[in-house]
């Protein structure tokens, strides 16, 4: 079927969701609609809408790898858990996202606040309230990661995206170490590389998954994933993270010194 | 200003609280979360800013002295979608909160729960974005703390 006849298939489709609209039926378990999944006029998943997505606020990542019982870890290298543990010792006082940073990777999908997904014609760009009002761009028109000292180090990286089927898939390299993977404190290296995949199975739910890989941290690469809530109607509001961050300026360093005094100056 | 109050005792309480309070900053790392506090005064100072809106009252012990407590809240934009205005607290404003204290056992805390003496309207104040279970063991007069 050429690409002609594949957008009339799809219009027709559209057309007959169109006229049965909405497919009103109880998620399994719970009391939530469930709607047909947009789709833009070429067929392709629409990640957007009227609204926003409504991130959670995951604190800890290995409670959300598939298959997660009590106690189970991500696959650290033994400084990845000597760090983890002196994180978790301090009650993280030292994560990054305390200072206003970004929350860059796949924290970024469950930081508050909610998040919007703009689709353009050859990237996507994903808009968050939270995690300092920032935003991660994912390009889409095929081109490939930077290569040696063109790849500069970001707080998101550098993404590559591309659909397969219904699920955008994205591929990102070129973090910095300056975030944390979780609020619990798993850190990662600048090898970090991730795969994510996002996917709307009906219009209420983003499902989003993510393979962390990063062999200067993990001794093999361990999957992340949790669905995201839409929330109708809701529009992004304003938040600059840096503005009033009391937090910091009461901070004391382990020597019990104020935070900031010690280093002002430099 | 120094608005006469009844009952204007500040229970500052050890009991387990169950709240879910979501903060950009580790919340156990300034907070002790087994300490709750309940308090009662009137408004003196509001800071309507990120990441942390805060608000100061005055409050005034059984023997007739007072006490500066600053409370942390949650962001406005977070405080808006749980119907929160810029204009909710003003200076003078009589409240009652429900919240934790801070590690340092400064007058310092997070506000849980904000209750207007007016009309006893109760306003959540935590950053969470879910809800959060307050700690309904220790009750305190007024607005049905």
């Amino acid at each position: 079927m050429n690409r002609k006849y594949k957008l009339l298939a799809v219009a027709a489709l559209a057309a007959i969701h169109a006229a049965t609209g909405v497919q009103a039926q109880p998620a399994s378990g719970q009391d939530r609609p469930r709607t047909e999944t947009p789709r833009l006029p070429d067929g392709t998943i629409d990640l957007g809408g009227d609204g926003v997505w409504n991130l959670p606020w995951v604190t800890n990542f290995a409670a959300r790898m598939p298959g997660y019982q009590e106690g189970d870890q991500p696959p650290m290298l033994p400084w990845t858990a000597s760090m983890w543990a002196y994180n978790k010792s301090n009650n993280v006082k030292y994560d990054p996202e305390g200072f206003c940073l970004p929350p860059g990777g796949p924290r970024s999908m469950g930081t508050p606040y909610p998040a919007e997904i703009v689709q353009d014609r050859d990237r996507i760009v994903i808009l968050f309230e939270g995690g300092g009002h920032v935003w991660r761009e994912i390009h889409m028109d095929g081109r490939e990661h930077p290569q040696g000292d063109e790849l500069n180090l970001t707080y998101f990286g550098h993404s590559v995206g591309h659909w397969e089927g219904d699920t955008l898939v994205v591929d990102t390299v070129g973090f910095n170490e300056k975030t944390w993977l979780d609020f619990g404190g798993y850190m990662h290296t600048d090898q970090l590389r991730t795969t994510e995949r996002f996917s709307r199975p009906y219009k209420e739910v983003l499902h989003y998954e993510a393979v962390i890989e990063d062999p200067g941290a993990y001794s093999e690469p361990w999957t992340v994933e949790w669905d995201i809530n839409w929330s109708e109607g809701q529009e992004l509001a304003d938040y600059i993270c840096q503005e009033n961050n009391k937090f910091l300026l009461d901070m004391h360093d382990d020597f019990g010194l104020p935070f900031f005094e010690k280093t002002s100056g430099l | 200003m120094k608005t006469k109050l009844i009952a204007l005792a500040a229970f500052v309480t050890a009991a387990c609280t169950s709240a879910q309070v979501l903060a950009h900053h580790s919340f156990a790392a300034e907070f002790d979360a087994d300490t709750s506090i309940k308090l009662h005064g009137v408004v003196t100072k509001v800071e309507w800013t990120n990441p942390h809106t805060y608000f100061f009252m005055e409050v005034e012990n059984e023997d007739g002295s007072y006490e500066e407590w600053a409370l942390e809240m949650g962001s406005p934009n977070g405080l808006m979608r749980r119907g929160w205005t810029r204009n909710t607290l003003e200076i003078g404003t009589e409240v009652y909160v429900t919240g934790t204290r801070a590690r340092d056992g400064s007058y310092k805390g997070n506000a849980q729960a904000v209750i207007l003496a007016e009309n006893c309207q109760r306003l959540f104040a935590g950053s969470s974005q879910r809800d959060f279970v307050e700690d309904e063991s220790a009750p305190v007069e007024g607005c049905g703390l």
